[in-house]
């Protein structure tokens, strides 16, 4: 009973060659080193890696003497006890051991070393192995997994998606509603104004249909309220011809069915970013108004391309004839005369010297208690864009009293505006002796110089005492007698006067009223204390100016679409100004 | 002055001809760059000069014009993939048309950038800029890796040409597993572990940094210098080790050079094609939500 060693080798052909060597004594020592009685070649084994011990006839022990382990059977041991009659793979290192009882009785111990033969080296591909190639997808993948992932993602994925929800879409107005097709999102040029900011994940709720422009209808869905500037056909004639590149533009959006000119995203262009729309610039204007009058015969409008350079000089509505309140433009070159129906002189309220100035510092208990200005009669509007009409009660009656007697401790006093009722009242009192009041006034009113209303100057009847030029009512108005009765002739105030253009006094209230109208120099109420262009353009100049000038584009003052709101941008402009969050509506 | 005129040409025709080699950058006077020249400044002039209502973007009709020329000349620039394929010489040979490549290339930063009218965000058209200018800026690193590389290539080659290295390597590996037969078993496995590591293993950083920060060789070299018992036969191991390890260093200087030339073009390529993809999506998607 012993053991018996066959080492298996490989011809160069690949033929088996087995080598039975027999050993001698019942524990071998199996290792790298030179004593070993089985030596395997092998860096991986240990000089003395393991004993191979034949227990007894039915029993051989393996056992790991060194640091490592071996496999038995695949499974990594230090340690194997097992009946040769069953054989047992063993695994040193890259060398396989089979341990099985052989037809003579004896154990054999069939020796299989790795094929470290190989073939030659193939110099060829250890050379290409150098090369990127063999670490790297090659090229052509990795362009064409690229070329796929790119166009998935950025052009079949928005595409499929929107052909799967046409035809299905809710209505553009429901600003609420979510989004319908995936993947669009990376089509988006820019952010959308904060008006339709609403609308950014709803790409198609303006871009109806595929490869057609936004169409003028998809917004007049939700902007219903929105007046044409003109009429079309005077639009088309006015509109002036195209430069070479808006041509060819134009052109090209015609081919592919985009609306002509005049379409509201010409002007309104979005995609801008995430602020308030952009006021169309002075350009989209432009292109009509400047030279309109040899486009357009017969049109009243003068031309205008930029405020700073050409544009009209500002025509006022003003009252033409105060009895019948028939109101005419007027451009403010032909220095334009009022009918306001009304006798008043801003310089004589206004004089600093004068003798107004000397009864408002008088008159502290009305609230004066210094000359008069332009705010001790004129009051704001309550949105602080125009003015009130002045009233006599509240704004001239502190010194224009129309108290004519005095009953026991109560003063009697002249309805303002009720004629017939001043003749009776008047009437009635009989004579009335000047009312003084002990404050001197300067002139020839009444007997030593003291102050006094002329209710009754001297000769005549009451009524026309009080009618007449210097009297208590023709200080101001002008009586007109018809057929035995008086008629006062209306007094017409005008609150705006330049309706198809937009001027917000809260944008200029940094700015005095002298710097603009020039009340204190006027004598008559005749006079129409508007500034002109020339007065306004000592700040506002067209939109390319530079500081210190305003930079102003026309829909500052102009609404393209008329309304009789404040044009949006100089509403934001205003908002802006003050510190206000724009506004975001419609 | 007619006769003297042709007497010159005379004159220069009977020159023989002199074969002087001009790179493709300078080919023609540098006639592409030249061109390219004029066609940034138009593309300038045309930004700074034609009003655009709205600000500079790629949607007024000057946009379109830049957008359009920029199209057409990726188009063509992407064409050299299939004409470098055929050489020909003459007013359009393959050096002409790479000249020209290079040069209409660069002028695309201009023409594109413009497009844009410097309007970016996260969206499509933007990261077709993105991959343009990765395109151009990794076809800038190729033009300057063929202008100095290939020398840095020859000086490496005449020490050592790759077929020596690796054959040396194999040899250093046979004669290191006979010397280390008498090793004890932790020190021969050093040396195992230092044979069997992979002289080309590892990705793209690994070939770029021209090192590898896990030797097995420095290792096995480090553990065996530690040694108490400093044997001739440890000594033999070690002195083979170290001249694997030299062998290996330049195996890792080719690897680096290699993939520095290689480089640029696995990513210029691909990324062109990325960039036809996402150009394709951006003028198609420009249309359809018009």
């Amino acid at each position: 009973m012993a053991f018996k060693l066959r080492q298996i080798v490989f011809s160069a052909g690949g033929r088996r060659i087995a080598r039975d060597r027999p050993l001698s004594g019942i524990t071998l020592r199996l290792g790298r080193g030179a004593d070993s009685d089985i030596q395997i070649a092998d860096l991986a084994v240990e000089p003395q890696h393991a004993v191979i011990e034949l227990a007894s006839a039915n029993r051989v022990t393996v056992r790991a003497t060194g640091t490592l382990g071996f496999a038995c059977d695949g499974k990594t041991v230090r340690e194997a006890a097992f009946d040769p009659a069953t054989p047992t793979e063993f695994r040193f290192g890259s060398t396989s051991l089979t341990i099985a009882r052989d037809t003579d009785g004896e154990v054999l111990i069939e020796v299989l070393a790795a094929d470290t033969s190989g073939e030659a080296p193939d110099l060829v591909s250890e050379k290409a192995r150098f090369s990127l190639g063999r670490v790297m997808l090659s090229t052509r993948t990795i362009a064409w997994g690229l070329f796929a992932a790119v166009l998935a993602v950025f052009l079949a994925l928005p595409v499929l998606s929107h052909m799967q929800v046409q035809g299905a879409l809710p209505k553009v107005a429901d600003m609420k509603a979510p989004g319908h097709v995936t993947g669009d999102k990376a089509w988006n040029p820019g952010e959308l104004s904060l008006a339709h900011h609403a609308l950014s994940n709803r790409c198609e709720a303006c871009h109806v249909k595929p490869f057609q422009s936004v169409r003028n209808e998809t917004c007049i869905a939700c902007h219903k309220d929105v007046h044409d500037h003109a009429a079309a056909d005077k639009l088309a004639m006015a509109r002036g011809v195209p430069g070479t590149g808006e041509h060819l533009l134009q052109s090209v959006g015609h081919v592919f069915g985009r609306e002509p000119a005049g379409a509201c995203t010409d002007c309104h262009v979005e995609h801008q970013g995430a602020r308030p729309m952009d006021p169309p610039r002075q350009k989209f204007c432009a292109d009509c108004h400047a030279g309109l009058s040899g486009r357009v015969a017969g049109s009243k409008l003068g031309n205008a391309a930029d405020f700073g350079t050409e544009h009209p000089e500002f025509r006022a509505w003003i009252v033409t004839n105060a009895e019948t309140d028939a109101r005419a433009p007027v451009s403010l070159a032909d220095h334009p005369r009022e009918d306001t129906g009304l006798t008043f002189s801003h310089k004589i309220h206004l004089d600093k010297a004068g003798g107004v100035a000397k009864m408002a510092l008088t008159l502290g208990r009305a609230g004066y208690g210094k000359p008069l200005e332009c705010a001790s009669c004129h009051h704001r509007s309550p949105d602080g864009v125009s003015f009130q009409p002045v009233t006599m009660e509240r704004d001239c009656e502190a010194c224009h009293s129309l108290v004519y007697a005095k009953s026991g401790g109560t003063e009697l006093r002249l309805l303002h505006g009720n004629v017939p009722q001043m003749l009776v009242d008047l009437s009635r009192a009989g004579p009335v002796p000047a009312i003084t009041s002990g404050r001197a006034r300067p002139g020839d009113f009444s007997s030593g110089g003291v102050y006094g209303a002329r209710f009754t100057p001297a000769g005549g009847t009451v009524a026309s005492r009080a009618l007449a030029p210097d009297g208590i009512c023709g200080e101001c108005h002008t009586p007109e007698w018809r057929n035995g009765q008086v008629h006062m002739r209306p007094v017409r105030q005008v609150t705006r006067y330049m309706p198809n253009g937009w001027f917000d006094h809260t944008a200029h209230r940094g700015t005095p009223c002298a710097d603009c109208h020039a009340a204190s120099r006027s004598n008559s109420a005749s006079d129409v204390l508007l500034p002109n262009t020339a007065s306004c353009r000592s700040c506002h100049l067209g939109e390319d100016a530079t500081k210190p000038k305003v930079p102003s584009t026309c829909v500052l003052c102009h609404s393209y679409h008329p309304s009789d709101v404040a044009p949006a941008s100089a509403r934001r402009k205003v908002e802006a100004d003050h510190g206000e969050e724009p506004r975001r509506g419609i | 002055m007619a006769s003297a005129a042709s007497r010159g040409r005379a004159a220069r025709r009977s020159q023989p001809a002199v074969t002087q080699h001009e790179g493709f950058l300078r080919h023609h006077r540098f006639f592409w760059l030249k061109a390219a020249l004029v066609l940034c400044a138009l593309a300038w002039l045309g930004y700074a000069l034609i009003p655009a209502a709205d600000g500079p973007y790629g949607g007024t009709w000057f946009g379109y014009v830049l957008g359009t020329t920029g199209a057409g000349l990726i188009g063509w620039l992407t064409l050299l993939g299939i004409r470098k394929r055929t050489m020909t010489t003459g007013r359009w040979s393959l050096k002409a048309w790479t000249s020209a490549h290079v040069w209409l290339g660069l002028s695309l930063i201009v023409i594109a950038t413009l497009h844009t009218g410097m309007r970016m965000g996260l969206n499509l058209a933007t990261f077709t800029w993105a991959l343009m200018l990765i395109v151009i800026v990794t076809g800038i690193y190729g033009v300057i890796a063929y202008a100095t590389l290939p020398a840095a290539f020859s000086r490496s080659a005449e020490r050592h040409t790759r077929a020596e290295m690796v054959d040396g390597l194999r040899t250093i590996d046979r004669q290191l597993q006979e010397a280390a037969q008498p090793l004890d078993a932790v020190s021969a496995q050093a040396v195992a572990a230092a044979m069997a590591q992979d002289a080309f293993a590892g990705g793209l950083l690994r070939r770029l940094s021209g090192s590898d920060p896990h030797c097995a060789t420095l290792a096995a070299i480090t553990m065996l210098r530690e040694g108490s018992n400093q044997d001739a036969s440890l000594k033999r191991v070690i002195g083979l080790l170290a001249k694997r390890r030299a062998v290996l260093d330049r195996v890792r200087q080719a690897l680096r050079q290699r993939a520095l030339f290689e480089v640029w073009l696995r990513v210029h390529v691909p990324v062109t094609i990325a960039l036809l993809a996402a150009l394709t999506a951006h003028i198609i998607s420009v249309f359809y939500y018009w």
